[in-house]
C-alpha cells in the first residue's frame, strides 16, 4: 500500500530558516512541498523517509537562500494492482460505489465489480447483495446470511468498512486547459488527479463484518 | 525534482504507522509545529491505519506487531513447506497489512488459492497468521456495529 520513491530535488532554504539545524530545515522544506500531493505516475506523497545524501548549501546571487541538492526518500501511498485494502463506502449510485479512506477519496467500485446478484436499491440509494438461500459457498462460518435461512439482503450501507482489491488505477493531469472559445461551451470537469478502480466481487471481499 | 527510483521499497503499514508516530513525537519534543498539510495527512493516515478490523487498532494496548513477528511470520510459512507453491512477497505484505482471520479473507490476498493450496494447508496458514500476529478480538459491542462510526473512547 506503501511504498518509497527515492527523489533529487533542489531544496531553497530561506534566511529565515537558517535558525534551524540545516536537517530540519531540508525536512520542512521537502515535507511542505509534496507531502499530500500527488505526482502523475507516482502516487501521493506523505512524508520524508530519508535523507540519502545532500550538497552543501550554495547561495546565490541576488537573494540570500542557501540552495542545497539533496536526494531522499518519500512515503509514497500507491497501492499495487491486486492488493486488498480496508476503506469505508462514502457514496452509491447506479454506477457502483465510491470509497473513501481517511486520507484519499477517490477509490471507485463500479457496478460491475460487485458480486452477483446485487442491485441497486433507489429508494435507499443503497447497494443490496441478495444472496440466495441454500448456497454453501460463503466460506464456513456465514453469520447473518446463515440465520435468516431462505436467502438474505446484504447491504452496503454508507459509512461501513469494507475490503476490496485494487485492480485498476487512472492519473489525470492537474494542467489547467486553455481558453474557451465560447461561453456557452461547457467547462471541462476536473477529474481526480489519481483514481483507484476496485472490486469487491470474490468471496471475503464486501463489508468486513459479513466475514469476520 | 527528479525521480530517481520510483519503487525503492515496498513498506508495511506498521512501519509507516511507527515512522508517523516518531515523526510525530521529535517534532512536539523539539517544541516545532509540522508544516500544515503534513500535519493534517499525518493524522488523517493515523486514523486510517487505527481504524477497526485493522491489524493495528489495538496496537497501543497489545503491541502485537513488532519488528520481530515480521521476520516470524516469514520463518513460520517457510517452515511449513507447502507441496504446490509458495506465497509471494506481495502476497506476505498484504498479509501483515489486513491479517486474514479465515480463510474466506485469506482467498483474496493469495491468488487462485485454491489451485495452489490444499484445504489442509490454507487452514495451516490462518491457523499461523493468528499465532504470530494475533487476531481480531470478538466483537463484544456487536448491538452498534451499524453504519455510524464510533469514537473508541479518546485513545
Amino acid at each position: 500500500m506503501f511504498i518509497l520513491t527515492k527523489i533529487a530535488d533542489l531544496v531553497q532554504i530561506a534566511p529565515e530558516d537558517f535558525g534551524k539545524q540545516s536537517h530540519q530545515a531540508i525536512e520542512d522544506n521537502i515535507n511542505a512541498k509534496y507531502a499530500n500531493k500527488v505526482v502523475q505516475k507516482i502516487g501521493l506523497f506523505v512524508c520524508l523517509w530519508d535523507i540519502l545524501w545532500t550538497s552543501e548549501g550554495l547561495i546565490g546571487q541576488g537573494d540570500g537562500y542557501a540552495n542545497v541538492n539533496v536526494e531522499f526518500r518519500m512515503v509514497v501511498f500507491r497501492p499495487f494492482q491486486g492488493e486488498v485494502i480496508l476503506a469505508r463506502i462514502a457514496n452509491q449510485s447506479r454506477e457502483g460505489i465510491s470509497l473513501a479512506t481517511a486520507f484519499f477519496h477517490d477509490i471507485f467500485i463500479p457496478f460491475s465489480e460487485l458480486p452477483d446478484d446485487t442491485e441497486f436499491d433507489p429508494r435507499e440509494q443503497t447497494w443490496v447483495w441478495k444472496v440466495k438461500g441454500g448456497d454453501e459457498g460463503e466460506g464456513g462460518d456465514e453469520g447473518e446470511a446463515a440465520e435468516e435461512g431462505e436467502g438474505a439482503e446484504m447491504y452496503f450501507d454508507n459509512n461501513e468498512v469494507v475490503r476490496f482489491q485494487v485492480v485498476s488505477e487512472e492519473w489525470h493531469d492537474q494542467a489547467p486547459s486553455g481558453p474557451q472559445e465560447s461561453a456557452d461551451q461547457p467547462a471541462s470537469e476536473l477529474l481526480p488527479p489519481y483514481k483507484i478502480t476496485g472490486s469487491m466481487k470474490a468471496a471475503g471481499l464486501g463489508c468486513t463484518i459479513w466475514w469476520d | 525534482m527528479k525521480i530517481l527510483e520510483t519503487q525503492n521499497a515496498l513498506l508495511t503499514n506498521y512501519e509507516v504507522y511507527q515512522h508517523i508516530l516518531d515523526t510525530q513525537r521529535r517534532a512536539k519534543n523539539q517544541k516545532r509545529r509540522l508544516p500544515g498539510n503534513l500535519a493534517t495527512l499525518l493524522t488523517e493516515v493515523v486514523t486510517y491505519l487505527r481504524e477497526k478490523p485493522g491489524p493495528l487498532a489495538r496496537q497501543n494496548e497489545t503491541g502485537t506487531y513488532t519488528t520481530e513477528v515480521f521476520a516470524q511470520l516469514i520463518e513460520r510459512l517457510r517452515a511449513a513447506h507447502f507441496k504446490k507453491s509458495d506465497i509471494v512477497k506481495g502476497e506476505i505484505l498484504n498479509i501483515f497489512n489486513i491479517r486474514p482471520g479465515n480463510t474466506a479473507v485469506l482467498s483474496t490476498i493469495l491468488e487462485d488459492m485454491g489451485e495452489r493450496f490444499t484445504e489442509e494447508e490454507q487452514e495451516r496458514i490462518v491457523e499461523i497468521i493468528i499465532e504470530v500476529l494475533g487476531q481480531e478480538p470478538a466483537d463484544e459491542d456487536g448491538a452498534e456495529q451499524g453504519a455510524v462510526p464510533s469514537i473508541e473512547n479518546g485513545n
